[in-house]
């Protein structure tokens, strides 16, 4: 089976292509010219290399194997090779800077974005068969114009963590990222989505589409707070760090993050705020005019599968799109509302969506940073 | 032209022969550092003026030629506030740093010892490991569990309650570790300088009455003068774009004009433009402070007067 694999996996040299032709030929004479052209057309199709990932810190060979191990396992030739990305922007800048990855992971408000850049291509989810056990909801927002361009894997929210021993929220509420009490001990996240939480806060109607004034509104507000963040983490790891070594008590964090300070023994809790965390969802996209494209399709399915998912339920707290995968603790089903469909929009989150005017929300993001 | 004509003398085809070997020589030698320059230094600023101007840009369709990044960086009061508070940081950072290397560079120069080259290997030492690693270490020593406060509690001079938190994830943790990193480059040149002081002038200010401080103020310091400037520019206009250290210990207050650079074009939704904007800018400002500054490292302008 694996010689079989990596023969088909092999690229095509001149002498290969006279060998299949030669095959192709002989196939013919036995086997009728459709089976014989079906043959040689599936062997110049195929795809050869290492399938280029770009993805977040933790999905990659730096903890994150169990969760292609089922496509490493079926294609040892063409191991991923991965890049990483910060954030969305990162992976725009990267590709605009020449990287050209085969998969790489946007979260489900970039989905419209990437689709009209041109950048990727839509997916044929007929060759993934784990594609029929996700989440019909999470699939339906990797779509655009009724292609789907993002196959939905993990997700999770966006929410408040903080140290119970240490901190005594008044309300729960995305206010604790901005409270006086704890200035010098919070840590906000370096994305524009920080702007969004301010509009909640604010309680601007539709933060994701703010109008110039109520942009400049949440702009200010940040501003005038910005004295009691201490660190705006762009790297997970570091404010994991921070956290657990208590420079940090407070932060806006993932799931994830929860897990790993449950799991150093600190006390601490994962809040569900009252203007309702942030949900996202992980959309594997296909980059356009990949030479991968089966291979990419195969990834795809082994981060879809039931084993896969239920390893990241498990080590990462993070949910996932496959409806047949359930973590071992009751717990972290309890958390991620695993057996509810749509856990990540209204009434229980804000799912995540698209910024018409993403641009101009980056300038305000980054002028608050830089104040 | 007749063959008479070209018969020429021995001395004179040797003449001529070196001329052109020197024709010769001088585009060649020149060539290489030249193309180089142009490919790895001139053309990618150009480029960058290009996304400046809107000339060139991420997004598809015609471009057309406008200033307004422009015109929004030098109207925006936060941009130039942030360039401000990294100029003030660097010239803190570079000021102290002279201040640190001088005396140093003084003793290993100056007193005559015989390790001097044994401690001046010392003092580069740090470079032998890699400048992540050096940066990442001072979390160790600076955070709430670090080798600072970890002192403190163990010695009661301070409650493990109450860390001192501003040794880290601040502007003073990027000041300090920027100092610590930079500071042999600063007494390189010094020592450099100091070293190559003809030491008769010291005797003649002996001879003549002057004292030990009137010999240095008079006479060591002007003319170190030029090793003091280098150094300190060697330490200002890299920190001045500094971005690793302020990402690595700066947290929110220690954020600098470098960090916002590497921003626009990276981490933030790209904004190439005002990216280049601010890039040029601070190109701008580091060449114009070089020229300035570079009148004072011609040594025969300094006098002991």
């Amino acid at each position: 089976m694996a010689e079989g694999t990596d023969l088909f996996e092999r690229r095509l040299g001149r002498d290969d292509f006279l060998k299949l032709a030669a095959v192709g030929a002989g196939a013919g004479l036995l086997a009728g010219p459709a089976k014989a052209a079906e043959a040689a057309r599936a062997r110049l199709l195929a795809e050869s290399g290492r399938l280029q990932v770009l993805d977040w810190a933790g999905y990659g060979n730096d903890g994150g194997q169990a969760m292609f191990a089922a496509y490493v396992k079926k294609h040892p030739k063409n191991k991923p090779q991965f890049t990483y990305m910060t954030n969305e922007s990162d992976a725009l800048a990267k590709m605009h800077a020449g990287l050209k990855p085969d998969i790489f992971r946007p979260y489900v408000g970039w989905v419209k974005y990437f689709a009209q850049s041109g950048l990727v291509e839509p997916w044929n989810p007929k060759l993934i068969p784990s594609f029929k056990n996700l989440n019909p909801f999470m699939v339906k927002a990797g779509q655009y114009k009724g292609k789907q361009y993002g196959i939905p894997e993990d997700w999770g929210f966006d929410a408040v963590l903080y140290r119970t021993d240490k901190v005594h929220p008044k309300a729960k509420s995305w206010s604790l990222l901005f409270d006086e009490r704890y200035k010098g001990r919070i840590a906000w996240f370096d994305d524009l989505n920080m702007l969004v939480i301010a509009g909640l806060l604010l309680h601007i109607p539709r933060p994701w589409h703010m109008t110039d004034a109520q942009l400049e509104k949440a702009q200010k507000f940040l501003i005038s707070k910005k004295h009691v963040a201490r660190m705006i983490w762009a790297s997970e790891t570091d404010m994991d760090n921070a956290f657990a070594s208590g420079d940090i008590w407070i932060a806006y964090a993932w799931p994830n993050d929860w897990v790993q300070m449950k799991a150093k023994k600190l006390k601490v809790a994962y809040m569900r705020p009252k203007e309702l965390p942030v949900a996202w969802v992980g959309m594997l996209m296909l980059g356009k005019g990949t030479p991968r494209r089966r291979l990419a399709h195969a990834y795809a399915d082994a981060w879809s599968s039931v084993p896969s998912a239920k390893w990241l339920e498990n080590n990462y707290g993070y949910g996932h799109a496959n409806t047949k995968a359930r973590p071992t603790s009751s717990d972290l089903l309890r958390a991620l509302q695993l057996t509810n469909p749509k856990a990540v929009t209204e009434p229980n989150a804000h799912l995540d969506r698209d910024i018409p005017r993403r641009a101009v929300y980056a300038r305000k993001w980054e002028e608050v940073k830089a104040s | 032209m007749g063959r008479g004509q070209g018969v020429l003398s021995v001395p004179e085809a040797q003449a001529r022969r070196r001329r052109l070997r020197l024709d010769f020589t001088t585009p060649v030698l020149l060539g290489l550092p030249l193309a180089w320059l142009a490919v790895f230094f001139l053309v990618p600023i150009a480029i960058v003026g290009a996304y400046s101007v809107g000339r060139l840009s991420l997004d598809p369709g015609p471009h057309t030629v406008t200033l307004a990044a422009w015109h929004d960086f030098l109207h925006s009061p936060i941009y130039l506030k942030l360039f401000w508070k990294s100029v003030k940081m660097s010239l803190i950072v570079s000021i102290v740093v002279v201040a640190l290397a001088y005396p140093l560079a003084y003793y290993l120069a100056l007193s005559g010892t015989k390790r001097k080259y044994v401690l001046l290997l010392l003092l580069i030492a740090p470079f032998l490991t890699s400048y992540l690693l050096r940066v990442l270490a001072w979390k160790v020593i600076l955070g709430n569990q670090g080798v600072i406060n970890s002192f403190l509690f163990s010695t009661g001079l301070r409650s493990p309650d109450h860390p001192i938190s501003q040794l880290l994830y601040s502007r003073f943790a990027v000041m300090l570790v920027l100092g610590y990193i930079w500071l042999p480059f600063v007494a390189l040149p010094i020592f450099v300088t100091l070293e190559s002081l003809d030491r008769r002038l010291f005797e003649a200010a002996t001879d003549l009455g002057a004292s030990r401080w009137q010999t240095f103020r008079r006479v060591t310091l002007p003319l170190s003068l030029p090793g003091v400037i280098a150094g300190f520019l060697f330490v200002f206009i890299p920190t001045l774009g500094e971005f690793v250290t302020p990402s690595l210990v700066g947290g929110a207050s220690g954020y600098m004009y470098g960090n916002q650079i590497v921003d626009l074009f990276g981490t933030g939704f790209p904004d190439w433009q005002t990216g280049s904007v601010l890039a040029l800018f601070l190109l701008g400002v580091v060449a114009l402070l070089t020229i300035v500054f570079s009148r004072f490292l011609q040594t025969r302008e300094v006098t002991a007067g």
